[in-house]
């Protein structure tokens, strides 16, 4: 099933004519709308660790889709870096990550179902909002893990404004309604890191992530960052690694890219100090950034997201596994990634199907 | 101005080794009436560990490929251009070859570029704007401004998938023989075109790219394009492609798609009048 369907994730029914570079988007379809429906299906977990401090590691190896998310992870500690590392000296981190605990779907309750219900193409009644089904202290806890309520600080003008986004959101009646990523615009900073899986590569000098939707260059050799006239979707980056932990400036940020679908968000003023913690085996790490921007927010707050690493013992999703294994006449699995390149698909959440 | 600080801020050994770098490459350059393919490699060639030419770097085209493939004088929407195909002309089948008339015809509303998703392969490559290769032992990793593509052209003996596929930019695999990488491109939707002039092609697209170093700075980039539906026989393009050397010079994402909504967000905060 390798010919290609135009498909967006969220956006279940596309018109069969369009087409486009996503391979496995048939057998993703039906595991696709389970996502969006959101949290049938439980993580395995223990019950939760509070949002601010995530409790010890319960992370069970990936089968299928959802079985893997996590409703609590461990917390990594900045270390020095005793695995492998490349010619240049930085920790090797090449590979297949994604994140465990949900997609976009909730921002601060990750696993507690998205805003509102789905308009139908045929014009049938909206569904209702999916509604969680256990209690918020078995979900996964809020990304927002500082401050310790687990919100993101609005100034009240811009809660205004998110609460207006998650009202409209299902239905929606104005162009800003619409999700951007919706309409395939990159997924920026904190949300490309609890979209689909993703790719890093490392060279000397950069880190390149690969995202589902857009990809970010980190510049390591210091170079200045670029004017702050010029704003971004996907940031001006620049980092250094300070032993287990890839510390990244990112700055030039337009704003555009909400966080997801409870249309968190911030402006072309905002800067984000990025911490990405691996685990001394390799197997994980922790997104951790600080998000300041004074005019949006009533102070900086910090993003955790943790993320673990997909390899070829793993089944190959489509969600948050995206890789297909090469053609080769050797034995061994080479995993390799396809073109990602997302179009045409302006119908926004809610009229994907018209 | 400029060329006078230059002088007086350099050593005078500085200067000697300019001069005697300059007098080196004078000789090292073709009598013009070569084909640029044919010009001597001056100086080293940047090489990963393994040996292999090393074509990490920024890189970018100074010629009219993008507008018209083939010579053309300067119009409203062209510079002219030499041309960039062997033997001038594009060996259209006929009934493309009337495709090809009306895509250039409707060419300022009709050219896929103008979605700014990509402008597919070869394309993206003489395109008018950077693109950064990052390299690795099994692959290259082509980052272009435009729309954000991300090409890989894998260099680890592995093969095209057996299954048809459309993809914008196709499915590269690459081969190093000697120092010049080939890499076999198919598997290609039919939406892109070739050009800005209308020159387009279907999803029987098959590419083979040759890319060798011509000095540490300078890249001759070559294509064979086939594409039986399209063309009477295969055809060959000849581009240059020039390593950016600027002071801090980096690629920079444009996801010009983006463009037509990017108004609608962020959410703006109050103005002050309206506090």
């Amino acid at each position: 099933m390798h010919r290609p369907t135009h498909i967006h994730p969220g956006e279940i029914n596309m018109k069969s004519t369009l087409r486009g570079p996503w391979p496995l988007a048939s057998t993703a379809l039906a595991l696709l709308a389970l996502v969006a429906a959101s949290d049938a299906v439980h993580a395995q977990a223990a019950p939760a660790a509070t949002a601010a401090a995530p409790a010890a590691a319960a992370s069970a190896p990936a089968r299928g889709m959802n079985s893997h998310r996590e409703s609590s992870f461990p917390a990594i500690l900045s270390a020095k870096w005793a695995g492998p590392r490349l010619a240049d000296g930085q920790p090797n981190v090449e590979g297949h990550w994604s994140n465990t605990i949900g997609n976009h779907g909730n921002f601060t309750d990750p696993q507690g179902g998205q805003a509102g219900g789905r308009q139908r193409a045929d014009g049938a009644a909206p569904a209702a909002p999916a509604r969680p089904t256990r209690p918020r202290e078995e979900r996964a806890p809020s990304r927002v893990s500082d401050p310790a309520d687990g919100q993101v600080p609005f100034q009240p003008w811009a809660r205004a404004k998110q609460q207006e986004f998650v009202a409209n959101f299902a239905n929606p009646t104005r162009p800003e309604h619409i999700e951007p990523l919706a309409r395939c615009a990159p997924n920026g900073i904190p949300k490309s890191f609890m979209w689909h899986g993703f790719e890093i590569r490392q060279y000397p000098g950069y880190v390149l992530f690969l995202f589902d939707s857009g990809s970010r260059l980190i510049h390591l050799d210091g170079k200045p960052h670029l004017s702050e006239t010029i704003k971004l979707w996907n940031a001006d980056s620049r980092g250094h690694w300070e032993g287990n932990t890839l510390v990244v400036d990112a700055r030039n940020l337009n704003g555009k890219p909400l966080f997801g679908r409870t249309g968190e968000f911030f402006s072309e003023n905002a800067q984000a100090t990025e911490r990405y913690i691996f685990q001394a085996d390799g197997k994980r790490f922790n997104y951790v950034t600080t998000i300041t921007d004074p005019t949006v927010f009533t102070r900086p707050f910090t993003v955790t997201i943790p993320v673990r690493r997909y390899t070829a013992a793993d089944p190959i999703d489509g969600w948050n596994f995206m890789a297909t294994k090469a053609t080769h006449k050797g034995k061994d699995v080479i995993l390799e990634r396809e073109e990602q390149l997302c179009y045409e698909n302006n119908g926004g959440f809610g009229l994907g199907g018209k | 101005m400029n060329s006078r600080n230059h002088h007086t801020n350099a050593h005078p050994w500085a200067v000697g080794v300019l001069l005697a770098l300059a007098a080196s490459v004078w000789l090292a350059v073709p009598a013009p009436s070569m084909a640029a393919s044919a010009a001597p490699v001056a100086g080293k060639i940047p090489r990963t560990s393994d040996g292999k030419p090393d074509f990490s770097g920024i890189w970018q085209t100074t010629s009219a490929a993008e507008f018209d493939l083939e010579p053309h004088a300067g119009r409203k929407d062209a510079p002219p251009g030499p041309g960039v195909v062997e033997g001038n002309a594009i060996p259209y089948l006929p009934q493309a070859l009337e495709q090809k008339k009306k895509n250039f015809e409707a060419r300022l509303s009709n050219d896929p570029r103008l979605k700014c998703i990509t402008p597919g392969v070869p394309r993206s490559v003489y395109y008018p704007e950077p693109f950064q290769i990052l390299q690795r032992k099994r692959d290259l990793t082509l980052v272009h401004q435009f729309g954000g593509n991300v090409r890989t052209i894998h260099t680890n003996n592995t093969e095209h998938p057996a299954e048809p596929n459309e993809w914008w930019l196709g499915d590269s695999r690459g081969k190093w023989v000697g120092d010049t990488l080939v890499v076999d491109v198919k598997h290609f939707n039919d939406v892109t075109w070739l050009d800005r002039a209308g020159n387009f092609h279907s999803d029987a697209l098959h590419v083979v790219e040759r890319w060798k170093y011509l000095d540490a700075n300078t890249i001759a980039y070559k294509a064979t394009i086939e594409d039986a539906k399209v063309f009477s026989r295969p055809w060959n393009i000849d581009v240059i492609l020039h390593r950016h050397r600027e002071k801090n010079f980096q690629i920079i994402e444009n996801y010009c798609f983006t463009q037509e909504y990017e108004q609608y967000y962020p959410p703006k905060p109050p103005t002050e009048t309206s506090r």
